[in-house]
């Protein structure tokens, strides 16, 4: 709860890791399966690996770095009503140095996006609702150079 | 497994299509059964020899296609709905293929038809807290896939832009689109950006619409048309490790596949036809968004990877170029039914190996192929010959 009442939630529960330490860093949960190795993002909670069909899926915390493999730029509102975020925003894929892809919303600036760019995770607000609660997600950011 | 190619040969009957664009006033069994009505027309039969219909739609709910039989008349046939995405009309053609080929049926229907749901169109492929982050919007899928194509070779928003102002060309000539109106390179270039970098003019528009197909065995062929065998007919659903973000398919950085799902399923319909990419004398491509065109193409082996733009430009895929690609206007031109599509892209290859498909006829066509793609995901390779 931050000071005025006003509440912080997910927007989405289970992607990521909530610290409970000041030092501690968020990390996004993926499934690691034990049998051939296949990575998942988001994890997979039947424990079943989709490329081996084994039961033998366990959670790890994955990479908070990793590169851009490709971006866009959305200049209108996707249809459905489900998304409340700001438009224009960019969403793309991240490769995290373990081997899995990763399918998330970018932040900072926009004109540093670039294929292969290097880029960190972090926490942001995705939008807040009337009562000026956030929702927050994780995305990935730039790196300064 | 028994061979598809050591079975009974199936030929195409009759062929229907409506005009696509948008219908206000009628609903999908409206122009379904006036395909239907058409193709039975053209192949000289009556209803009651059809003993079976497969019916191909995408948002028209239960026992659609039932709907649009009843408009015509119920005879005591199976009618079986076949929804597949946009590979919808191509699904319901291969069922009514092999229940021919298998000697099940000697004569059957496949249709395909589609009023597109006005507003939003809902995505089953999205899981809700994908939905939440925005990740549902088509052109920027596509999008994702394009800067990726672009970085790999080399090709440029020009290139894409001229994906559709080749095919709004061909669609002049084809009084069935829904767009028959040429555009320029101007008008793609400062068409509203959709999705860096599609703009608005490298999507396909929408549309409503139906094409319908009578397959029948040799014997039972009626009309005095060409005759059109289906040398081939593949559907595959999917390979592991394969990224397709329309279909929310993130692809696997350990496990990629040997072949994309594309390459598979043009490979199983060679195989199938005994025949490749150098017999065939035109193709319908799948250009659901200009980009895509390019990449189908080398998909499909008609040149290297990279190489499309390239072609592009020298007006290969051209009408009269060496391998005419989307010769009635591609989905740029006719719009988009979703259940229908591929109906309209089958119904262009009979119209070329016929000789039928008159100002922009494909001089001496005796192969056709044509490709759908679409959300499950899905690839149906059907190629025809005369
Ligand atoms: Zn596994």
């Amino acid at each position: 709860m931050t000071k005025d009442g006003k509440m912080i939630f997910p927007l989405n529960e289970g992607l990521y890791t909530l610290p409970s330490l000041p030092d501690e860093k968020t990390q996004l949960i993926g499934s690691k399966c034990t049998n051939c190795g296949e990575l998942f993002f988001p994890k997979k909670d039947k424990g079943l690996c989709i490329h081996c069909q084994q039961i033998t899926l366990e959670e790890v915390k994955l990479s908070r770095q990793g590169k851009i493999a490709s971006f866009t730029i959305v200049l209108q509102p996707p249809s459905g009503g489900f998304y409340h975020g700001p438009v224009p925003y960019a969403y793309g894929y991240v490769d995290l140095p373990e081997g899995v892809r990763i399918e998330t919303q970018f932040t900072g600036d926009f004109n540093t996006l670039e294929i292969g760019g290097d880029v960190e995770l972090v926490i942001e607000k995705l939008y807040e609702d009337a009562e000026g609660n956030e929702f927050v997600t994780y995305k990935f950011k730039p790196l300064k150079d | 497994m028994r061979p598809l190619n050591e079975m009974r040969e199936v030929t195409i009957g009759g062929i229907g299509i409506t005009k696509w664009g948008f219908y206000e006033n009628a609903e999908w069994y409206d122009f379904g059964s006036e395909a239907i009505l058409a193709a039975l027309k053209d192949a000289e039969m009556e209803w009651k020899d059809v003993q079976a219909a497969f019916c191909g739609s995408v948002y028209q709910g239960t026992g659609s296609g039932h709907q649009a039989i009843k408009e015509i008349g119920l005879t005591g046939i199976p009618i079986i709905n076949v929804e597949n995405a946009c590979s919808s009309c191509a699904s319901a053609f291969r069922l009514a293929y092999q229940m021919v080929a298998a000697e099940i049926y000697d004569i059957v229907l496949a249709v395909g038809m589609e009023k597109m749901p006005r507003g939003p169109i809902p995505s089953t492929a999205f899981r809700p807290w994908e939905l939440k982050l925005g990740f549902n919007v088509q052109p920027a899928n596509y999008a994702n896939i394009a800067v990726q194509y672009m970085k790999n070779t080399g090709a440029t928003m020009e290139d894409f832009s001229l994906v559709t102002i080749k095919n709004r060309r061909h669609g002049t000539l084809n009084p069935n689109a829904r767009f028959q109106k040429p555009v320029t390179l101007e008008e793609v270039m400062n068409s509203r950006l959709v999705a860096i970098p599609l703009r608005l003019l490298h999507c396909c528009p929408l549309a409503d619409g139906a094409a319908a197909f009578i397959l029948c065995s040799k014997d039972k062929l009626k009309s005095k048309h060409k005759v059109i065998t289906v040398a081939a007919s593949t559907l595959t659903s999917g390979v592991y490790g394969e990224g397709y973000p329309p279909a929310d398919l993130i692809p696997s950085l350990k496990y990629p596949p040997a072949m994309t799902l594309s390459e598979l399923s043009a490979k199983q319909a060679y195989e199938v036809a005994g025949c490749g990419p150098a017999d065939i004398d035109v193709v319908q491509a799948y250009d659901t968004m200009a980009p895509a065109e390019l990449w189908d193409l080398e998909e499909l082996g008609f040149c290297k990877p990279g190489e499309a733009p390239h072609l592009l430009r020298e007006g290969v895929f051209d009408l009269n170029g060496k391998i005419p690609v989307n010769t009635d206007g591609g989905l740029m031109s006719r719009g988009h039914p979703l259940g229908a599509t591929a109906g309209g892209q089958i119904y262009e290859i009979v119209l070329q190996l016929r000789g039928q498909a008159g100002l922009r006829q494909v001089k001496d066509a005796k192969v056709g192929l044509a490709h759908a793609m679409g959300a499950g995901p899905n690839s149906a390779v059907t190629i025809l010959k005369r």
